[in-house]
């Protein structure tokens, strides 16, 4: 039955933190895109070893923080310069009392750019979602706890199911495995 | 995994003594003529004098407690990435103890012109005479020595470790300094709190903010970050410091906008509290600040300590370009000075601003002077901790 099922890719585990480190510069180096690594822990110069550039998520942010900004002072003050100017605490209705309305602006340029980071850190990882193939990968489960783990996409045009493999296989890797969708 | 712990195979860099010597004579001259003009003011325009000088001693002394604030931090926390430049925040700091000197023309010749409590006699003001306890000669002046004993102490103690640990390259010396910083925290915390309220809160006995000690020190670490961009830039333009990289500007550029920003949070909760309050005692601070030609210079300082530095150290981008770093490092150190002058000079000045020649002969005199002593440690040591156990971890620092 396994026969019928499209191949997601190639699954590779590794010794240590290190070996997969060498390995993903090898293997950005051969100019793959679409693989990443799995490990228990956080890896410094990960991202680096892989080629990674920087995420776009701070550029989003950033757009969400200044329309929670512009959002705030709209709210503020329209309704207490224009619609409904009223004196509260002896204070007159000029922008020379705008810090009395700093507080709400500061919130609401906090709170947009909260949900736009986690919204959109969602987006891109196309989250939410219920199963993924590498699931399929009896030894996935062992990122958690001692694997450093290795999987390389079938979608990537350099891929290769004997090459690749061959590849990983050159590269350290053992236990090299196919994964099926 | 970037992180080795072997050595980092620096060779040690010396900063060149001859011109070391040539610096520090320079800024002494320019002491020498700050020092010669402020001196005729202390005869002929006692008044400003005194209150030019305060604005200059208190300007120098919350850019050295500032270095002081990075060294603890620095050591409290067992930092990493700033050991490279550690030297040289210890070389500032390390100017504390002589600053002292510079603060006895204040309380021997002009403390009944700045603090109006010196010579009110008990029973005049009853709100003065509940603050007896605190706010009188004997314990002012023992307060006095007492902040340059903590704070100078515990500088004098990191940069003496530090040293002795490019001879021996012991790592008992970390531990050490690791526990002086400890203690350090708090010394350092209630030193510059209480140096705050002393000598720049009591410019008016009646008026009290709880949030004065942390808005002096959000300015000092924040402009002392600033400094030390400027200082580690001017080094490496000279040829020195070459280890130090786009990674460390990284840093750098955070904590100069996480002070950017905690200025302001803590500027403008200051600012809410005793407007929205309207207790008289209180507002008076901000009436005079926020009337006349003094109101241009407040609204210069909020967006200029603030909004223009923000949204050039919100980018990663510029945060790892020198010159940009540069350029927003020396404007927070301008506002720095805007910031004390604003504090200081109304109290004197209560219809507008009024510039005086004093105010910069002060500046030259105490500035010129600490100027002098960094650059004659510039050369004392290497200018960097050479044999600090981890050393290589800060040349190899990833952000």
């Amino acid at each position: 039955m396994s026969e019928s099922r499209k191949v997601y890719g190639l699954g590779a585990e590794f010794e240590s933190a290190a070996a997969l480190m060498a390995a993903a510069e090898k293997v950005r180096d051969t100019g793959f895109s679409h693989w990443d690594v799995h490990t228990p822990f956080p890896i410094h110069g990960m991202d680096k070893a892989m080629g990674l550039g920087k995420s776009n998520l701070s550029a989003f942010v950033f757009v969400g923080g200044f329309l929670g900004f512009v959002t705030g002072i709209a709210l503020v003050a329209v309704p207490s310069l224009f619609l409904y100017p009223m004196i509260v605490h002896g204070k007159p209705y000029t922008w020379a009392t705008l810090p009395a309305f700093f507080p709400i602006i500061f919130e609401l340029t906090v709170l947009f750019s909260a949900f736009t980071a986690v919204g959109t850190m969602f987006a891109m990882n196309q989250l939410p979602r219920l199963h993924h193939p590498v699931f399929n990968w009896d030894q996935f489960k062992r990122f958690t706890d001692d694997g450093f783990l290795m999987v390389i996409e079938a979608r990537d045009a350099k891929f290769s199911e004997t090459r690749t493999k061959a590849l990983l296989e050159e590269i350290g890797a053992k236990n090299v495995t196919l994964i099926h969708d | 995994m970037s992180h080795s712990t072997e050595s980092s195979n620096l060779i040690e860099e010396h900063f060149d003594p001859a011109a070391s010597r040539r610096l520090s004579s320079l800024s002494f001259a320019v002491s020498a003529i700050g020092l010669l003009v402020s001196a005729y003011g202390l005869f002929a325009s006692r008044e400003q004098f005194a209150f030019s000088w305060l604005f200059g001693f208190v300007l120098v002394f919350t850019l050295c407690s500032g270095a002081l604030f990075w060294t603890i931090l620095h050591h409290a926390t067992d930092s990493e990435w700033g050991i490279l430049i550690r030297r040289q925040m210890e070389n500032v700091a390390s100017i504390l103890p002589a600053l002292a000197v510079f603060f006895l023309p204040l309380l021997l010749l002009c403390a009944p012109i700045l603090w109006k409590w010196w010579d009110k006699a008990p029973g005049v003001d009853p709100l003065l005479d509940a603050k007896a306890a605190y706010l009188n000669h004997t314990f002012f002046s023992i307060r006095y020595v007492l902040f340059f004993v903590g704070l100078g102490g515990v500088a004098t103690v990191l940069a003496r470790r530090s040293i002795a640990q490019d001879e021996d390259g012991s790592a008992k010396h970390t531990y050490a300094m690791r526990n002086a910083a400890i203690v350090g925290l708090p010394v350092f915390g209630v030193c510059l709190t209480f140096a705050a309220v002393d000598w720049l809160m009591g410019l008016d006995y009646n008026w009290f903010s709880t949030m004065w000690g942390v808005y002096i020190f959000a300015g000092a670490a924040g402009s002392s970050m600033a400094l030390l961009v400027l200082i580690v830039t001017g080094l490496k333009n000279a040829g020195y410091l070459k280890a130090v990289n786009l990674e460390h500007y990284h840093v750098m550029g955070k904590f100069m906008l996480t002070f950017t920003v905690f200025w302001a949070y803590i500027g403008y909760s200051q600012y809410m509290l005793i407007w929205y309050a309207n207790i008289p005692e209180e507002t008076i601070y901000f009436k005079i600040r926020n009337t006349e030609s003094w109101h241009y210079l407040s609204t210069f300082l909020v967006a200029g300590r603030f909004f223009i530095p923000f949204p050039f150290l919100l980018f990663q981008s510029t945060k790892k370009k020198p010159k940009v770093l540069c350029g927003v490092a020396a404007w927070m150190i301008l506002m720095q000075i805007v910031d004390i002058y604003v504090i200081v000079l109304p109290s004197l000045h209560q219809t507008g601003i009024s510039p005086s020649i004093f105010d910069l002969a002060s500046l030259a005199a105490v500035g010129g002077a600490a100027a002098g002593l960094y650059f004659r440690r510039l050369s004392a040591s290497c200018l960097f901790p050479k044999r600090d156990p981890r050393l290589a971890g800060s040349v190899n620092l990833h952000n």
